[in-house]
């Protein structure tokens, strides 16, 4: 075997193992105030009710809902799969490892969206992302999901077919107490959202 | 045995390990420009779409998998991996020119079958290749050494999948190639 | 820094000329390495030519030393680099399949284009074949539209996979490297010893 070939795969894995005994870098990423004012000034971080009720009957395996309120809360009520981290207890090591397990989509919610937004500058600054704030809270999905108003006569078809999914929706949250005029199955039936990098797929 | 003239025989091409690290620098180069690794099935997704929007329109609009890539202002063909694809293409035309290895059409295969053998494997080969590069989120290029490179566990586990499949078919297509 | 186009540094309208730079590179390299022949490539399979491994695990490596060192020294951000998503099961079915339509073809998409240039006509065919494939799997897609979603992990990487730091995965794979390059570079000295013939 010719020596360069040894010579040179034994730089390989040298470059390699400088890897490991490298010391490590500052980690602390504090977040730039300007990015984080940036982000703050954002609407995108919320996500609707109504999205996030689909998301939830469509088992999407990438959300993740955190109740940020007090724990005897949480036992009150809570959502479907959600899990609690109080608001105090967020910045802790073990929330964090926690929270950034399995990169999912977190959306953080409390009973209106004060206390999850300030979970969510948290959480931005200890570097999570794909992090979201369920607009309106608790409150908002009990007006919206779980009972819905009806719409006006006059009202257009997107508000009718909305009404119609928010009553199927509701259906499934409540077990089905409520009385329906339409099928609502067939409405809770949403195609799955397609992931937004669907496009850059593809080798 | 006829070791000279095998020499002789063969074509000129670079040392591997040199071209593997060439390799390796450009594709750490798209990572550092564009974020995401190269790719090569992706381009004739587009060519796919846009003849199935220009002969049936509708069709294409129906179908779930074709529809995310059909916009209103553009064409899919204007596309990131279809411009690449081009230059892939215009790079083989360089290194074929520049090594002399651009000649007539022809066919190459084992000694041992026909030509018509050797073109309908291929095309065989092409659709299952096709068809595995969608459900694999990409090809040898795009899932195996870009999703390996950039630690992607899909990556490494489309890339020694599809090394060990062909390890384990080979035997039955000796054939074709030796 | 970089990456430069996700960060805005290069503007978007750059995208394509950049696209068709890159694609120039890589498909130069591939054509010079003997990728544009497809006898070249399945020797890997037999044993009678390594190119493939060769080339393909010291990109994958150099790739993965240099993005770590990118990393370390600031230069780029991993954490905005695209990370295949893992699909397992539909992942595993599609390598199984592209690895049966390897041996057949002797060509990947990529390597296809760089024998169209020098004139290959089953690299054509090949890529003819290619197309049918993907609007075969677009026209059925409704069928496996489920499947085609299952087994979604996320962008994982190997290391989070293991939970070990993606640091120790490279020296793995370097050291994997260099112990197959040894190996086949055996193999293939005690193959081609018997074989009679090796032409392109």
């Amino acid at each position: 075997m010719n020596k360069n070939y040894i010579i040179l795969m034994g730089i390989l894995i040298l470059l390699a193992a400088g890897l490991l005994v490298l010391p490590l870098k500052n980690n602390s990423k504090q977040l730039d105030p300007e990015v984080l004012m940036w982000d703050i000034v954002q609407p995108t971080r919320y996500v609707s009710t109504d999205e996030v009720a689909k998301m939830i009957i469509e088992h999407d395996p990438l959300l993740m809902m955190v109740d940020v309120r007090s724990a005897e809360d949480f036992q009150l009520f809570s959502l479907t799969n959600a899990i609690n981290f109080p608001l105090d207890s967020l910045a802790l090591d073990d929330a964090r490892s926690a929270l950034t397990f399995n990169k999912r989509n977190l959306v953080f919610y409390s009973n209106d969206d004060l206390k999850s937004d300030q979970a969510w500058v948290i959480a931005k600054r200890l570097g999570l992302k794909n992090i979201y704030v369920l607009k309106g809270g608790l409150n908002r999905w009990i007006q919206t999901i779980i009972q819905p108003e009806a719409p006006a006569e006059t009202a257009s078809e997107a508000e009718f077919n909305l009404y119609a999914f928010r009553q199927g929706a509701s259906q499934y949250f409540t077990g089905g107490s409520i009385s329906i005029d339409k099928s609502p199955q067939a409405e809770v039936v949403v195609s799955r959202k397609k992931k937004a990098k669907a496009a850059e797929g593809g080798c | 045995m006829n070791q000279e003239i095998d020499i002789q025989d063969r074509p000129k091409y670079i040392n591997p390990y040199f071209g593997g690290v060439l390799l390796g620098l450009v594709l750490l180069i798209t990572f550092y420009i564009t974020g995401r690794g190269l790719g090569a099935s992706g381009a004739v997704k587009s060519a796919v779409v846009t003849t199935v929007d220009k002969v049936a329109p509708d069709h294409a609009e129906q179908n779930t998998y074709m529809k995310a890539f059909i916009t209103d202002d553009h064409s899919p063909m204007f596309n990131w991996l279809v411009f690449e694809s081009f230059g892939i293409f215009i790079g083989g035309l360089l290194s074929g020119a520049l090594f002399g290895r651009i000649k007539k059409l022809r066919i190459e295969k084992s000694p041992n079958i026909t030509n018509k053998t050797r073109l309908f494997a291929a095309g065989i080969g092409g659709i299952l290749f096709g068809i595995g590069s969608q459900f694999g989120r990409g090809c040898s290029s795009g899932a195996a050494l870009s999703g390996t490179a950039s630690s992607s566990f899909g990556g490494l586990l489309v890339m020694l999948l599809m090394f060990g499949t062909g390890y384990v078919v080979a035997y039955f297509f000796r054939k074709l190639w030796i | 820094m970089g990456p430069l186009i996700p960060q805005g540094i290069i503007p978007m309208g750059w995208d394509f000329v950049i696209a068709l730079l890159i694609g120039i590179a890589f498909g130069f390299v591939l054509e010079a390495s003997g990728f544009s022949s497809s006898r070249n490539i399945t020797g890997v399979f037999y044993g009678y030519n390594f190119v493939v491994l060769r080339v393909f695990f010291t990109a994958v490596v150099v790739a993965m030393i240099g993005l770590q060192y990118f990393d370390y020294f600031g230069w780029i951000d991993l954490n905005q680099i695209y990370v295949l998503p893992t699909f397992l099961s539909p992942m595993i079915v599609g390598a199984i399949i592209m690895g049966v339509g390897f041996v057949l073809g002797g060509f990947c998409p990529g390597t296809s284009y760089t024998a169209i240039a020098i004139g290959k006509i089953d690299a054509m065919v090949f890529t003819g074949g290619l197309f049918l494939g993907i609007f075969l799997f677009s026209e059925f897609f409704p069928f496996f539209e489920q499947f085609y979603y299952s087994g979604n992990m996320g962008s994982i990487t190997i290391g989070e996979f293991f939970g070990i730091s993606n640091n120790l995965v490279t020296l793995i794979f370097v050291v994997i490297a260099v112990v197959a390059f040894y190996i086949t570079w055996r193999i293939e000295l005690r193959v081609r010893k018997n074989m009679i013939q090796y032409k392109f």
